[in-house]
């Protein structure tokens, strides 16, 4: 190989561009290709977090329109208002024992203020009299309004509403409230979307003895100290690495987060938290969510794969095609014009240069023809190769 | 007698011993030489540059020492 040739030194800034081009493209590729894992792997969390607000949405409606219902018929509200606990249970149980298929359950109903305790609980009804102070408790007792969300009482952590009960002379009479048990909706979660799921509870949100009467009356154990910063609400795989975590889970952010891609033989996972707040809008706990994203992952890896090849491949292809072609229109003609030159010097005085077209070399060509046309005629006058001739 | 047209005589037989493309080869020296190896006749004068030349030339394309 001639270094000094021009042929070399385009091969050379040709291989230095290929290089570069092919790095460029794998770097741009593997750039796109984490931003775009990232991005999937941010859009599983918040997919769930969203999936988890319809839930608790279309579960509020439910109540909603359940205690609206109950509170239209005469013999209930008159059995509430008399406060007959024993009838109010009579006419109350059956739709409690429906109502409870359908996911709720926790039903109670409260006296009013100032006392406000607990008058019936239909999921369980030898207890009763106790005082909640919850913050949900005080609020519908303020405004006499509806109120929905998120709180913890003896039945577990549940999704509940109260709505104010009056008599038929619009008199407040009390309060009635259901709940769903939250640890309930990430099964429902999981039937919709095949992910795993895991809730869990900060312990500065939870009260021990509330949460181990929950336990109790839901007949699970009490596993308030696995933990120490939280309790394990309830989760849908055995795996403990679904709600691995170091941190306080009352500071997890406002918008889910990714918390790891790792891979599980051939399959490639995604494990995210999103907060969980209650009624009084505080993080009390944290939903992990870890989403199956082999598929898509893996298309992307093949497409990402697939373009690398494409370009590797069209870059060599047009170094190729850029090589024949400067060897075509330059370097083969260049040659020929030195084979030429060399062979007139040489005492051939026969062998033309052709003019191929009408571009530089051509120019070059028509240019030496002439100049080769004059060396000859010159030479024809030589007494020496006049007798050669 | 001159040393170039000498010259010019060995390499004509080694043209000719080794079939080699005579034009070719004689095109070859010319360029570097500077100056058509079939004009070198008993009558051209030598120079020390040209013989330095010639030799030199015919040292690297027919590879022999003259």
């Amino acid at each position: 190989m001639k270094w000094n040739s021009i042929r070399t030194k385009v091969l050379v800034v040709l291989a230095v561009c290929l290089a570069v081009g092919v790095g460029g493209t794998l770097t741009l590729l593997q750039y796109s290709f984490a931003k775009n894992s990232q991005a999937l792997a941010v859009e599983a969390v918040n997919s769930a977090e969203r999936l988890f607000k319809i839930l608790e949405d279309r579960e509020i409606s439910k109540m909603d329109a359940v205690s609206e219902t109950l509170l239209m018929n005469p013999d209930v509200r008159d059995a509430f208002a008399a406060k007959d606990r024993a009838l109010l249970l009579e006419l109350t149980s059956p739709l409690y024992s429906k109502l409870k298929v359908k996911g709720i359950t926790n039903w109670m109903f409260h006296s009013p203020e100032p006392d406000m305790v607990v008058f019936l609980r239909l999921h369980n009804p030898p207890q009763f009299g106790d005082r909640l102070n919850r913050f949900m408790d005080n609020e519908v007792a303020r405004t006499h309004a509806v109120v929905a969300g998120n709180e913890l009482a003896k039945a577990g952590f549940a999704l509940r509403i109260i709505r104010p009960c009056y008599d038929a002379n619009q008199k407040l009479t009390g309060y009635v409230e259901f709940g769903e048990e939250i640890g309930g909706f990430i099964h429902e979660m999981k039937k919709q979307t095949g992910d795993e799921y895991g809730l869990l509870l900060s312990k500065k949100y939870v009260n021990q003895k509330f949460w181990s009467d929950s336990s109790a009356i839901l007949k699970r154990r009490d596993n308030w100290g696995d933990h120490p910063g939280f309790v394990v609400a309830d989760k849908t795989s055995t795996n403990e690495n679904v709600i691995a975590f170091q941190g306080d889970l009352a500071s997890v952010a406002g918008e889910g987060k990714v918390l790891e891609r790792f891979n599980d033989g051939k399959s490639v996972f995604v494990r995210g938290i999103f907060p969980i707040r209650d009624a009084s809008n505080h993080t009390v706990g944290a939903m992990f969510v870890v989403r199956d994203i082999s598929s898509v992952y893996v298309g992307m890896r093949n497409t990402q794969n697939l373009l690398i090849l494409l370009s590797v491949a069209g870059l060599v292809i047009g170094a190729v095609v850029m090589l024949t072609l400067l060897n075509r229109l330059i370097f083969r003609r260049l040659e020929h014009i030195i084979v030429v030159a060399t062979r007139v010097v040489g005492g051939d005085f026969h062998t033309e240069i052709k003019v191929g077209s009408r571009d530089e070399i051509g120019r070059f060509e028509q240019l030496f023809e002439q100049f080769r046309c004059v060396f000859v005629d010159l030479l024809s006058n030589v007494p020496e190769f006049q007798e050669k001739e | 007698m001159s040393v170039l047209y000498d010259l010019r005589m060995l390499i004509e037989k080694k043209i000719e011993r080794d079939g080699l493309d005579e034009t070719q080869v004689k095109g070859e020296i010319g360029l570097r030489t500077g100056r058509l190896v079939s004009l070198i006749s008993t009558r051209t004068p030598d120079d020390p540059v040209a013989i330095a030349k010639m030799s030199q030339a015919a040292k690297e394309i027919l590879g022999i020492s003259l």
